[in-house]
């Protein structure tokens, strides 16, 4: 666990835990969805940055790339540090359609599914999810505070949203 | 057979698709040069394949704003193309088209986003064109389809796209010498993974 005034970079398919006065942040969300996990007790927070809705590999070697997986594996992770899961609760941003493509199927598509999976997850594993910034055709950075629980949102050509 | 990913690909096949890239680039620079009306020429094509997190950083860092057209590629081969423009890029596109500059993206205007789509969309067909004429095979493009946004986020689209398969981002793709200036207009193929092994059976090697 890493505190300290410098944001700690979540990357793509990754994970970052911080307590007390910490930050994390993952810049860019396109159709991936960046979820903060948060125990206020113990001023716990974890970022995770997924990018597909459902793990269907074999190998299941990154567990991370996933909303399922991810959002266990995070929760798995905070629980070892002491969280309680009836604490926690959830924000999320991303989701959103980078492109408008006509007539190819599923492309474009996937943050709509990415949203839809990480709200079945996150009702299953009985997370409440407080806020969320999902949606539309635009890229997001999303931070969140570890000392206040506020998660803010940057995104290009827009002001800074908190959620 | 085997399917081989990206990360398993040989030296020899990897040559092969950098001669791809070679000739889809060249040709897609020829049509640049009628279009704007200077010489055009390319740098050495480079096949690369990457973790997610190292493309970004390759592409120049994940919030900075760029121009994407997209265009998805169907039939015997299936992929995403893409062509990257920087500001620098589209800048020398809309001087040499409209005579004008821009001092950010923010000033795009409806005129300017339908000459970078059909810029970036002419450059994409002429390359698939020239991909399909090498490999004997038939493919579709659909409407191009532009965002001007986080480059971040506009990459994962293939990331995303062939996610499930690899870990991997796979591009193939050069940057232009426009008056004799490097110009990092990156034109970048990712094929889903079965398409790249057909590919390169098609193409005689593997």
């Amino acid at each position: 666990m890493i505190s300290g005034s410098k944001p700690v970079v979540v990357g793509i398919a990754d994970m970052k835990m911080v307590n007390g006065d910490a930050k994390v942040i993952t810049y860019a969300l396109g159709s991936c969805i960046g979820i903060c996990l948060y125990d206020p007790k113990l001023k716990l927070a974890a970022l995770v940055h997924i990018m597909l809705p459902l793990n269907m590999e074999a190998g299941r070697k990154n567990p991370l790339k996933y909303a399922d997986t991810g959002i266990r594996e995070t929760l798995k992770a905070m629980q070892a540090k002491g969280a309680m899961k009836s604490r926690i609760t959830a924000k999320c941003a991303g989701g959103a359609k980078m492109f408008e493509v006509a007539g190819k199927g599923a492309l474009g598509n996937i943050g709509q599914r990415n949203i839809e999976s990480v709200h079945t997850i996150l009702k299953m594993e009985g997370i409440h999810l407080v806020a969320e910034d999902v949606g539309g055709g635009v890229a997001r950075t999303l931070t969140f505070d570890a000392a206040t629980g506020m998660a803010t949102v940057q995104s290009y050509g827009k002001p800074v949203k908190t959620i | 057979m085997k399917i081989k990913n990206y990360d398993e690909l040989t030296a020899l096949e990897i040559d092969t698709l950098r001669e791809v890239g070679s000739i889809g680039t060249g040709n897609a620079a020829t049509s640049l040069s009628q279009m704007l009306g200077c010489e055009v020429r390319i740098t050495l094509p480079e096949v690369r394949i990457m973790g997610y997190n190292e493309a970004i950083d390759w592409i120049g860092g994940p919030e900075a704003i760029t121009a994407g057209v997209l265009v998805g590629i169907s039939g015997e081969v299936n992929g995403i193309m893409l062509s990257v423009q920087p500001l620098e890029f589209v800048n020398l596109i809309i001087r040499h088209m409209l005579d004008k500059e821009l001092a950010s993206y923010e000033e795009l205007e409806e005129l300017e986003m339908s000459a970078l789509v059909e810029i970036g969309n002419i450059m994409i067909s002429t390359f698939i064109n020239a991909l399909s004429g090498l490999a004997g095979i038939k493919v579709e493009l659909s409407v191009p389809s532009m965002a001007v946004d986080m480059q971040g986020a506009i990459l994962a689209v293939p990331m995303a796209e062939y996610g499930g398969q690899t870990d991997y981002l796979m591009t193939i793709g050069s940057n232009f010498m426009i008056d004799n200036r490097e110009v990092p207009c990156r034109l970048l193929l990712s094929p889903d993974v079965r398409s790249l092994n057909y590919l390169l059976r098609k193409l005689g090697v593997e």
